[in-house]
């Protein structure tokens, strides 16, 4: 690709970056929109200010922070094991593969209320929410890459004396990896917002409690300010998420 | 004693009394001596590769025995077998080097004479400067001699190919052949050899198994007195043509059988 | 082809795929089989608990999907609600997500530079949104319905966009030689190429658009299905809110078989 080709997306991102942002201005300057449900943007960054310098801004996210930490390593672990004994038959694959993918394609959050009945509207209910929703694509992913390697090469293996131990170290798991990743990386984003969500329906603390209670108490410029750190979070994550993949692909 | 002796074996896929039963072989018996190149000849989905996948022992016959050196073949005998497969096997996350250390620590093969067994093999096929390199790297047909190499590098007695060259072109077929002729005229290894290819057969084998049309059978021997390594040059000869087409007369009908019942 | 699936520990016995075959057929009903004994125990560990947890058992939810869910005029209404909600957010998810992404996705510039753009968007949390949805929409399907959309429309033109992007240039230019018009081309070189990358996309947005319906119809729990769900629980009273879910449980797999049914008839052609 030449110099100018890579130039012009970046041109034409920054313009919209740039255009969203005075449409954003000259909006809520005209008062066309109601300000309840756009407020201008220097109110927003003054509400983040406000926001992060107050007291309850730490405690809100380490909330969230530590429910969604618990609830992925539960459904990340559940989901590799899982995973790992479906595939340890064909039979066993045949039977439950389509059952562990024909649940996530139900829209779990039904079930939310469920959480809510068995485990209060406390911390625990997110993260048995966000646990069981994250760890579908984590099983899901780890069947599907343990049980499509690719037969040939599990056969050389075999034909070269390979052990089950050695099989597993340098023919199954290499092999499965990139598509286990893809699961636990999606596994975590579903996570991630699962415990927003399930916090903005139905709970006492935390970030997603926090912009459903700005919304209630008409306080749009705090709301936007609590969006704004979700934004950022995700997109932080988002970068370190795809940097530790490919430190692994690349080692 | 034979190297190999394949004894009345059948074989099927699917379950019995269904639809989707297939027949792949049926009955066929024969004896592979030790440095002997024998070649399977047959028309497509006649059960080459199911019948290589038995002697390798990867697949159970539905009926009948297969035997190495006197014993039952019922898993895979990596002392005694190598088996290079159609496509390259070569692990794609490891280095070709990577490659062959599994294999060689496999074998029980000291650590420190990895690297010249190694480059040995590689350079056996002419690809001693791509140890190094990953196989997305190379091309098919660089990938595939690398294959071969290490299907040789496992230094066993007997070595089972499946179309080795079937991905590569022409060219590449003709010259990696010669080399594997020359190659076998010095390790004396008894080999049982799959393809679709006549020149490749006449060219490779001391004697040919034509299969029929599925369910596959032994359907004629055709034996080649020729010794190895064998020059190019005979593929210029009478003898050579003569046997080609002995060949192609055996296979025409069974090739047209088979296309039939592809289409059916 | 009835061979087993490729590459597991389990196929390193000697050589049995003969034998393993055989079981496989017996899948379906292991599956099945689990389902119901599943069902069965849960039964059992309700009566012997003396049926007062929080657990429903199976009969309990059937009596009160009989007794109370489905002869419930509100309930019903709200449930018909949810599947119009769904409908129309899926209906301008699918629209809506095919037409951006054929236009993001026609030049090399439009994908180098505003695919960032709606990657970016996509890999935002949209529940963080939600009451901002409730807000500008009100508590009505309007929010309802832009929720699930803003949710469904995503895997759409992601997957248009992929699809586009693996065509195969010739096709367009044997297209283009024969004269054939711009609509002519998205109509029958590049709808048919992308059929299988953005059914791919139906089927999952399918799922976020309902995801996105029930997440608002949940948050307000002033009307609707968030109110009935929001009732039982505060009553501690698993049997209704269970069968209630389970409603919605066999809507969604409805749904999701009608996604299916019409890939099967579009695709009939990869055979």
């Amino acid at each position: 690709m030449t110099e100018t080709s890579r130039l012009w997306p970046c041109a034409i991102q920054g313009l919209i970056a740039a255009g969203g942002l005075l449409l954003w201005f000259v909006v809520t300057q005209s008062g066309e929109v109601s300000p309840l449900f756009l407020p201008a943007p220097d109110a927003v960054v003054n509400a983040w200010v406000a926001l992060v310098r107050s007291d309850e801004f730490w405690p809100a996210v380490g909330v969230t922070l530590t429910t969604i930490a618990a609830a992925y390593i539960l459904a990340a672990v559940a989901g590799l094991l899982t995973g790992w004994l479906i595939t340890r038959s064909p039979l066993l694959t045949r039977a439950f593969e389509p059952l562990v993918s024909g649940i996530f394609a139900i829209p779990i959050t039904l079930f939310f209320p469920l959480f809510i009945l068995l485990f209060g509207i406390g911390q625990e209910s997110k993260l048995a929410y966000g646990a069981v929703y994250g760890f579908f694509p984590v099983a899901l992913n780890t069947i599907a890459g343990f049980a499509h390697v690719d037969r040939r090469l599990v056969d050389a293996a075999r034909c070269m004396g390979l052990s089950r131990f050695g099989l597993f170290r340098h023919v199954l798991l290499p092999a499965a990896s990139p598509v286990i990743f893809t699961g636990l990386r999606v596994g975590f984003f579903i996570c991630f917002a699962s415990v927003l969500g399930g916090e903005a329906i139905a709970s006492a603390a935390g970030i997603g409690h926090n912009i459903a209670l700005s919304a209630e108490l008409f306080e749009p410029a705090r709301m936007y300010a609590w969006i704004v750190c979700v934004v950022a979070a995700a997109l932080v994550l988002t970068a370190l998420v795809s940097t530790i993949e490919r430190r692994f692909r690349d080692s | 004693m034979a190297a190999i002796s394949v004894r009345a074996v059948s074989h099927s896929f699917g379950l019995p009394g269904k639809q989707n039963r297939i027949a792949a072989l049926k009955n066929v018996s024969f004896d592979v001596a030790p440095g002997e190149f024998v070649t399977i000849l047959g028309p497509s989905g006649c059960g080459k590769s199911t019948l290589l996948n038995m002697v390798g022992g990867l697949l159970s016959p539905s009926e009948g025995a297969v035997q190495v050196d006197g014993t039952p073949v019922l898993q895979p005998l990596p002392e005694r077998i190598a088996y290079v497969f159609q496509e390259s096997t070569l692990f794609p996350w490891y280095t070709v080097e990577e490659n062959f250390a599994i294999l060689l620590r496999c074998r029980d093969v000291p650590r420190s004479e990895w690297r010249t067994r190694t480059l040995a093999a590689l350079t056996s096929v002419g690809m001693q400067d791509f140890a190094g390199h990953y196989p997305k790297q190379l091309s098919v047909g660089m990938r595939q001699r690398i294959n071969l190499a290490r299907g040789i590098a496992s230094d066993t007695d007997i070595l089972l190919m499946d179309e080795p060259f079937a991905a590569l072109d022409e060219q590449s077929r003709m010259v990696l052949g010669e080399d594997l002729s020359a190659l076998l005229g010095r390790t004396g290894k008894t080999i049982l050899f799959v393809t679709h290819s006549l020149a490749e057969a006449v060219f490779l084998s001391d004697r040919i198994l034509v299969l029929s049309a599925r369910p596959g059978r032994v359907k004629a021997t055709v034996a080649v007195n020729e010794p190895h390594p064998r020059p190019p040059d005979f593929m210029l000869t009478s003898d050579f043509s003569e046997l080609r087409n002995q060949c192609y007369a055996l296979l025409r009908d069974e090739i047209r059988l088979a296309m039939a019942e592809a289409v059916a | 082809m009835s061979g087993p699936a490729a590459g597991t520990i389990a196929e390193l016995a000697p050589a049995r795929r003969r034998v393993a075959a055989g079981w496989l057929h017996g899948s379906a009903a292991l599956r099945w089989g689990t389902l119901i004994t599943i069902a069965v125990l849960w039964e059992v560990a309700a009566r012997w608990s003396g049926n007062n947890g929080l657990v429903a058992p199976p009969t309990a939810i059937l009596r009160a999907l009989v007794t109370q869910i489905l002869p419930d005029g509100q309930i019903r209404a709200a449930l018909i609600v949810a599947v119009v909600e769904i409908t129309a957010a899926y209906a301008i998810a699918v629209a809506g997500g095919f037409l951006i992404g054929v236009a993001v996705g026609w030049t090399r510039l439009g994908r180098n530079s505003l695919f960032p753009i709606v990657l970016f968007f996509y890999a935002i949390p949209q529940v963080a949104f939600l009451p901002l949805f409730v807000l500008g929409f009100g508590i009505g399907p309007a929010a309802k319905i832009a929720f699930g959309c803003s949710h469904g429309i995503f895997p759409v033109i992601v997957n248009t966009i992929a699809g586009m992007r693996n065509i195969n240039p010739q096709y367009v230019s044997a297209a283009r030689c024969m004269g054939i018009s711009r609509a002519g081309i998205v109509r029958h070189v590049i709808f048919p190429h992308i059929t299988g990358s953005f059914f791919a996309g139906l089927r999952l947005s399918m799922t976020m658009t309902m995801l996105g319906v029930i997440l608002a119809e949940l948050y307000v729990s002033t009307a609707g299905i968030g109110y009935f769900t929001r009732q039982f629980a505060d009553t501690f009273d698993p049997a209704p809110l269970f069968a209630l879910i389970s409603v919605l449980t066999a809507i969604a797999i409805a749904m999701n078989a009608m996604v299916r049914l019409a890939e099967r008839h579009w695709l009939r052609w990869k055979g």
